[in-house]
């Protein structure tokens, strides 16, 4: 099933897969549904009681909106279902005691890699962000402060950076929603420009789910909702993950 | 030629700069002008340094070779944005507030992380047909799935090298939309070819796709569209 409609959504472009690439994804038993509830998806993510650095949490670095709103949400997370992201080093510590399907694992990997999201770990200087989900609405916010190291033009953050934000802020909810693992496609229009120290808030929402994908869209704002930074939509590949063997 | 005028919203600051290694034929081969600050030295970082991988040396060296009859010109990259180029931007957003003091340690962002962890890259353009290629390796702070490029740092990649395109074309231009299709994903540390082309020119539209394939052509990564939109002096943006 799922190489179906992996060619699936290669064929909806331009190009195929090309004859002699092998197979990336591996042949999965058609009948094993992503049926992993999200609340078990939430707790394993989620990971109480760790010695890991969350660094989705207030720093000196914070403008005084971004504190305000958290502020905000942290209340939401104790009585309107809400719950906040903890963000760890390395997507790997997210997903302790899973693996990808072999075939698809890479072999080496070396335990000094970091998500991009959490690259510039000088406080103030990259991605400043904290996302809650909302696990039965199938919603996620994320409170985003660029830090002068994204600039792009001068004094305003690089549309990348913005891009690379709302691609992460799918892959989170995608993952919790339904697995999704892999970006499929994102087709971001941009608005107006994030000043370099401001509060950006993403709001992402689960459209729909079909054919082992998740279709998402985003909008990018001040926090007052007068200026639109930019809308996106984004689909993600829903992917199971593997127990890891004992070894 | 280049546009020496040319300035540019999101990406690498100034065309004139230090021109190091195997020189391409420069249309400038006075020294570069001395920027307001004596101790500020701009530093092309699109050359070789440790952290290259050898496909990465290879591909560097294949375009090189094509810089040599004139037709293709490699694109020297810095941290930061000129002062000059900040003065020249600054006449669209009027009303942009000053940067304040802390701030003022301002990286563009794909050099704003150490050698061979973030982005090593290198962008060469033709300006006869219009196209820019870069060549990128992506390094082990830019993970997304464990073992993968995340998606926004192609992104990131694929907005700076059709603006790249956009920017030579036209001048001072931002970025309208972004659509990308993911194919495959991209191994961490493997070396991509971006390879963009401005496709029409619409008024103040531009249009630029591109693709990302492996050193061997043989692998689609990814294909994107975009539109720039130049923009009017006469009006303010913000």
């Amino acid at each position: 099933m799922i190489r179906r409609c992996f060619q699936v959504a290669v064929r909806l472009g331009r190009h195929r897969v090309l004859p002699g690439v092998p197979q990336v994804l591996p042949r999965l038993n058609p009948n094993s549904a992503f049926g992993s509830s999200t609340d078990s998806l939430v707790s394993r993510f989620c990971l109480k009681k760790t010695d890991l650095k969350d660094y989705a949490l207030p720093n000196a670095s914070w403008c005084p909106d971004m504190l305000n709103l958290y502020q905000e949400f942290l209340e939401k997370t104790k009585t309107d279902g809400w719950i906040k992201l903890p963000s760890f080093k390395s997507n790997r510590d997210h997903i302790q005691g899973l693996k990808l399907p072999s075939g698809l694992a890479v072999a080496s990997d070396k335990s000094d890699w970091r998500i991009f999201t959490r690259c510039i770990q000088v406080e103030g200087q990259g991605y400043e962000y904290v996302i809650f989900f909302h696990p039965s609405k199938k919603k996620s916010i994320c409170l985003f402060q660029p830090g002068p190291y994204l600039e792009g033009a001068p004094g305003f953050a690089h549309g990348g950076s913005l891009a690379a934000m709302m691609d992460e802020t799918f892959s989170k909810t995608a993952y919790l929603a339904g697995e999704g693992l892999f970006t499929v496609s994102l087709n971001i229009r941009f608005k107006n420009l994030i000043p370099v120290g401001s509060l950006a808030v993403l709001k992402v929402d689960v459209e729909k789910i079909e054919d082992q994908k998740l279709y998402m869209s985003c909008i990018a704002q001040s926090r007052d909702q007068q200026t639109v930074y930019a809308k996106c939509s984004g689909v993600f590949l829903q992917l199971q993950l593997e127990e890891e063997s004992s070894q | 030629m280049l546009r020496s005028c040319a300035s540019r919203l999101r990406t690498p600051g100034a065309l004139r700069g230090r021109l190091g290694g195997a020189p391409p034929p420069a249309r400038d081969s006075r020294p570069p002008p001395r920027s307001f600050s004596s101790e500020v030295i701009y530093v092309d970082h699109s050359l070789p340094n440790p952290s290259w991988s050898k496909d990465m040396r290879l591909l560097f060296d294949q375009f090189m070779k094509k810089t040599e009859d004139g037709s293709w010109k490699r694109l020297p990259s810095h941290k930061s944005v000129s002062p000059q180029r900040t003065e020249e931007v600054k006449t669209f957003f009027p009303d942009a507030k000053p940067i304040k003091e802390h701030m003022s340690q301002a990286q563009l962002f794909p050099r704003s992380l150490e050698e061979g962890l973030g982005f090593e890259y290198a962008m060469f353009h033709n300006h006869v047909e219009n196209r820019t290629v870069c060549i990128f390796q992506g390094g082990p702070y830019l993970q997304g799935v464990p073992g993968f490029l995340h998606g926004g740092a192609i992104a990131t990649m694929i907005d700076s090298t059709v603006g790249m395109c956009a920017v030579l074309a036209e001048g001072v231009v931002m970025t309208a939309n972004l659509n990308i299709n993911f194919r495959r994903p991209i191994p961490l540390c493997s070396v991509v070819v971006i390879n963009s082309q401005l496709d029409k020119v619409e008024g103040r539209k531009l249009f630029v796709s591109c693709n990302v394939r492996s050193v061997d052509e043989k692998t689609l990564y990814s294909e994107a569209t975009s539109l720039f939109v130049k923009l009017d002096p006469k009006k303010s943006l913000t």
